[in-house]
């Protein structure tokens, strides 16, 4: 696998071009319902390489739902995800869950509201450990890692446990871990819906620069409209359901998210 | 759920943090407020400390009975009774301590939530400790039922020549009030003490910042108990030779048992300490880091087997006095040499019992306890066998550690007693062997045993 560098732009802008780029992962006619609420409502969507995808809406409109599915966490009860790895393309929910943990380990980079983080384990050994998972000698890992943190801004903070970091810092540390092993897609679930404006203006930074400056997809969730107008295109969603408004807008760029 | 999120929340914390205590522990406590498991599992600790202290009392019971008419051996029979309910100690109070701490622990998060709410201190440990006695007291009304049924089984085991018989081990209805009362008050007391640092800072559980120090209670409680062992002992003897072998054999291995526990998280810590530095797979870095946050607690869930690895060596050797002792002698002696060996066994086996219990406890609570960062290591595509292989070098190499320690050190304490010869004679070794590969099979067990939990967290992850 051919894991990427950190050093990326610092103040890295959208690629506002991947409209024509190739779909990278795509999602067709999804259904998921849970009991009697339905997350998902028969949902297209697709994300090309390179380009930031905000999908904003109300609680409840299915955002964590479809994340979820096209990271293959969870199956829908009805359509299909489709993935271009590098050998060919793939159908994610076909796949077994071994499987799809494997693709979840190597292809895809995920970031939490709270980082989740392994608190007993440093800075370091947490943004490591991906790659320790791959087979990477801990001392190659721990070295990668390192450029990664301190790539990040974090630099000095190797060695600290997680509750010894802010929350922006904690962010950031997964930011790290989830583009270590060079995730061709980032998934985050509002990564900055605990943080300060400031605060979250750096970690989406960091976000942006690590992911869509190397040429990888980022999806967000996000409910703060700053956060939106920093991404190539925004997806509305509403009971489980793409608003048509945002999808003439994925040809438009960020025109609708304020 | 289709609330907007322009919508200002209602503002309900004000006056949820004025309810009555009750009330609101109530509310806290539903299921619908927290899965049953959370509940359930503590509750059932308590039960089972309570159905084997029962026992382990009746039988106890039944001997102090006992006369010279009786039996001719009454007073051996009663100093080995009290020198295996003084080994069987530890281990129990280590199973009603997981249960006591499990039912305390589980508050924490929530706690610590209700006190950024803005409820008083004082709120905060009534509702534990009432939460907590409540289920110390239901746990051990079904741990009086389960005592009920394994009365007719236990009195199956033969004692100078016959069954002893179910009725034997009936303790009667003051003791079986004594017992619920005694581990009602262990829970209110370990809840109480565990929430301390939680009413100091609210801000210390939810991020978990501080990690839990070793306390001095620990040591001062450790001194009283062999204080008391020793006085209960030494005001036995001088009644036989036999007797006098016995207290001073109890004594000793108390002694050992006090200092393992002393040395024995700190020299765990530095144990952790090599085999992070060594550590070269994911999991064997978890399983290190785990063990140096709190090595104290790490112990904590083998602790139990420090003392069945203990026992093992002292039955070990003991059964080689014994065999060395058969041949020549009266039916009387080969009885009692016979029921020797009955008691070493039921001590052992009691023991393991009680140490698998509580690693199972401790095992399941820590899964419900930290499902999150399990889900979410499931969700980043971590293998489940990378996850049940830190989790099970949490436990097992700690339980190496510990098994060949103490095992050492009842070896060093008996041999003065006995001398090497019976130390290392084939009858003792195949115990002292058979005990330990059991126990830590039996741990082993206990620890896959709790997978299913884990595969039910992973398979229905609450919306994190
Ligand atoms: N595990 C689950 N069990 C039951 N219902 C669920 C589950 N997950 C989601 N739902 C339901 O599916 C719908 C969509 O939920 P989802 O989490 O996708 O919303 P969301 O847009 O992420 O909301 P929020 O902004 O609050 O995070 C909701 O009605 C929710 O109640
Ligand atoms: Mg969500």
């Amino acid at each position: 696998m051919n894991f990427s560098t950190p050093p990326f732009p610092a103040n890295a802008t959208p690629h506002t071009t991947a409209f024509s780029a190739p779909a990278i992962l795509s999602g067709s006619a999804l259904v998921k319902t849970y009991g009697s609420s339905t997350a998902l409502a028969g949902m297209d969507i697709s994300i090309r390489a390179g380009e930031s995808v905000a999908i904003m809406g109300a609680s409840g409109s299915g955002k964590t739902t479809l994340l979820h599915t096209l990271a293959g966490i969870t199956s829908p009860d009805s359509g299909r995800v489709d993935f271009q790895s590098p050998s060919g393309s793939v159908d994610v929910t076909a796949m077994n869950e071994r499987d799809r943990s494997r693709l979840r380990r190597e292809a895809f980079g995920f970031v939490f509201q709270q980082g989740l983080l392994i608190p007993e384990l440093t800075a370091i050994e947490n943004v490591a450990l991906p790659l320790m998972l791959a087979g990477y000698p801990r001392r190659e890992a721990e070295g990668r890692a390192q450029h990664w943190l301190a790539a990040l801004g974090l630099a000095g903070m190797e060695a600290r446990r997680i509750g010894e970091l802010s929350g922006g810092q904690a962010q950031r540390v997964a930011i790290a871990r989830a583009q270590v092993t060079g995730a061709t897609v980032v998934f985050a679930d509002e990564p900055t819906g605990a943080l300060d404006s400031a605060t979250s203006e750096d970690v989406l930074n960091a976000l942006l620069g690590s992911t869509v400056g190397q040429g990888h997809a980022l999806v967000i969730v996000t409910h703060d409209d700053a956060v939106a107008a920093r991404c190539s295109r925004v997806i509305h969603l509403r009971d489980g359901r793409v608003l048509p408004s945002a999808q003439t807008a994925g040809s438009t760029g960020r025109a609708v998210s304020a | 759920m289709t609330a907007t999120i322009t919508t200002t929340p209602p503002m309900a914390s004000a006056s949820r943090s004025r309810a009555p205590v009750a009330r609101l522990t109530w509310l806290l406590a539903r299921p619908s407020a927290q899965s049953a498991a959370l509940l359930v599992l503590p509750g059932l600790a308590f039960a089972v400390t309570t159905a084997l202290v029962l026992i382990v009392l009746g039988g106890g019971m039944m001997f102090s009975r006992w006369t010279l008419d009786d039996n001719a051996d009454a007073t051996v029979y009663q100093m080995l009774s009290v020198l295996a309910l003084v080994l069987l100690l530890v281990p129990l109070a280590s199973l009603g301590g997981a249960a006591a701490r499990l039912s305390a622990r589980r508050r924490d998060d929530r706690l610590a939530t209700l006190r950024l709410l803005g409820a008083t201190p004082g709120t905060v440990t009534q509702m534990t400790v009432l939460e907590s006695t409540a289920i110390a007291v239901l746990g051990s009304l079904v741990g009086i039922v389960l005592y009920l049924i394994a009365m007719p089984f236990v009195g199956l085991i033969p004692f100078a020549g016959e069954a002893i018989g179910a009725g034997a081990l009936w303790v009667g209805p003051g003791v079986l009030l004594i017992v619920v009362v005694a581990v009602a008050a262990l829970a209110a007391i370990s809840a109480a003490i565990g929430l301390r640092r939680v009413t100091i800072s609210p801000l210390g559980v939810r991020t978990r910042q501080t990690a839990p120090k070793m306390h001095w209670t620990r040591i001062v409680v450790g001194v009283l108990a062999i204080i008391g062992a020793y006085a209960l002992l030494g005001s036995m003897s001088g009644i036989a030779d036999a007797a006098l072998t016995i207290a001073v054999l109890g004594t000793g291995i108390g002694i050992g048992i006090a200092v393992l526990n002393l040395i024995g998280p700190w020299a765990l810590g530095i144990a952790a300490k090599l085999s992070l530095r060594r550590a070269k797979s994911a999991a064997q870095l978890i399983a290190a880091r785990g063990i140096l946050e709190s090595p104290k607690a790490a112990w904590r869930q083998v602790s139990g087997v420090a003392m069945t690895s203990f026992i093992a060596v002292v039955a070990g050797t003991g059964i080689a006095v014994v065999s060395s002792l058969t041949g020549d002698y009266e039916e009387d002696t080969m009885l009692l040499l016979a029921d020797i060996r009955t008691g070493i066994i039921i001590t052992v086996v009691t023991s393991f019992l009680m140490v698998a219990c509580s690693v199972g406890v401790n095992q399941a609570a820590n899964i419900l306890d930290r499902r999150d960062l399990y889900v979410s290591l499931d969700r980043l595509g971590m293998p489940r066998e990378v996850i049940e292989k830190f989790r099970s070098r949490t436990v097992m190499s700690p339980l190496r550690f510990v098994t060949i320690g103490s095992a050492l050190v009842g070896g060093v304490l008996v041999f003065p007693l006995v001398g090497i010869s019976f130390i290392v004679a084939p009858a003792s070794l195949i115990v002292i062997a058979g005990c330990l590969i059991g126990g830590v099979f039996l741990v082993w067990l206990a620890l896959r045993a709790t997978g299913p939990v884990l595969t039910r967290v992973l398979r229905e992850p609450e919306r994190l």
